[in-house]
């Protein structure tokens, strides 16, 4: 559950770039993970992430940092989508049965997010079986209801994965720009040298040519 | 009905009849109570340390001296923007449980008695009633602690969408 969060942890994001003395990041407030959340899936994200450009620049490493955290923040809002899922179902079987407290009732809630994990006790099973019974409901029937009771506050999560799909697009057309500039610069400082190679090839031969 | 509960009804009706704070510094604190995060304010990004490191560095790529200053603005803002976005997501306003769960129709004698010196009429027992019902029914309709923080959150979508259009258009064109 990620409901009482009291602290972060801020993500030492490493360094790609050859001249680490270069890189933007130490002047750029680092993303923050959840205590629950795993530093090491993170960074390989993002190393997958920056192996897909050949040298990257240092503000295209900062960048990149910034989609690998929209797609951390996609993961999270999906996963609360889950859980209001499972709050809506609460809800529902508590109404139902006997045992209605308010806008739900803590232990039935605590038991059902084992029993959909699977790793409910045989007493936790018991209560969400004895309260599907209750409600005369199935799992899946319930899942629909809940569902439709929800909607409301999953639209809400919808929304901002849908905003951090459109960052992640505009973070991608800047990193696009960027990679497209090195490589305009670098493909003009060819041309640079194979004309400067071109006039001193043609100046050779005329200082040959001059009579003695 | 407990003590607690007793007790928690009447201080929640004793706030009601609060006029505010009295004392400067006490106005000036309670000014600061609908705050969420600061993102509307004006920032001074020019006079930070970090501004001008990430200036010289962002025109070491070879961008324009304009562009410099308009992409380190527009990281530094975006990071401003996700920083409070976390902040928010983190910290959501709290489950008023008491408020949630009471029994309203069960707490009429308590609002009997807690207005019965001023010598007030049913009404008033009524009106007061009917005020902790809306109450609770706002509270309710908020949901849980899922609900909260991802509507607290929503709120901070535009400043995301502009943070990043401000930086994606000076990063192309730059």
């Amino acid at each position: 559950m990620l409901y009482n969060i009291h602290f972060s942890i801020d993500v030492d994001v490493a360094m790609p770039v050859e001249d680490k003395s270069k890189s933007l990041l130490p002047f750029l407030s680092s993303p923050k993970l959840l205590p629950d959340e795993s530093e090491a899936e993170f960074q390989s994200g993002l190393q997958s992430l920056l192996s897909e450009l050949d040298n990257p620049s240092p503000l295209a490493v900062a960048l990149v940092t910034q989609l690998n955290e929209c797609l951390w923040w996609i993961k999270r809002h999906t996963m609360d989508k889950e859980l209001l899922l499972h709050e809506a179902m609460a809800r529902l079987l508590s109404k139902a049965g006997s045992n209605w407290v308010g806008s739900g009732n803590s232990a039935l809630s605590v038991a059902l997010e084992h029993y959909l994990e699977g790793s409910a006790d045989k007493d936790q099973a018991d209560l969400i079986e004895q309260a599907l019974i209750d409600a005369n409901l199935t799992l899946s029937d319930l899942r629909a209801k809940a569902f439709k009771d929800a909607a409301r506050h999953i639209k809400v999560v919808d929304d901002l994965i849908h905003r951090q799909h459109q960052t992640i697009r505009h973070l991608q057309r800047s990193i696009d720009s960027i990679d497209y500039k090195s490589r305009l610069i670098k493909r003009m400082d060819l041309e640079l040298a194979a004309l400067e190679s071109k006039q001193s090839a043609k100046e050779v031969p005329s200082l040959d040519d001059k009579p003695s | 009905m407990t003590i607690n509960h007793r007790r928690n009804l009447t201080n929640r009706c004793n706030a009601l009849k609060s006029t505010g704070p009295k004392s400067v510094s006490g106005k000036r604190a309670s000014s600061q109570n609908s705050r969420k995060h600061g993102l509307n304010s004006a920032p001074d990004f020019e006079s930070s340390s970090e501004y001008r490191a990430l200036v010289d560095l962002i025109a070491e790529e070879g961008f324009s001296a304009f562009a410099c200053a308009d992409i380190a603005a527009g990281l530094l803002n975006y990071r401003r923007v996700m920083d409070a976005y976390y902040d928010t997501y983190t910290s959501p306003e709290p489950v008023d449980e008491f408020l949630r769960d009471a029994n309203v129709k069960a707490s009429n004698p308590i609002f009997r008695e807690l207005l019965s010196p001023s010598g007030s009429e049913p009404q008033d027992v009524r009106e007061m009633a009917a005020f902790f019902a809306s109450m609770q029914r706002q509270e309710r309709r908020k949901g849980g602690p899922v609900s909260r923080r991802s509507a607290d959150t929503h709120k901070l979508i535009r400043y995301q969408r502009n943070g990043i259009a401000r930086l994606s258009r000076a990063v192309r064109q730059g």
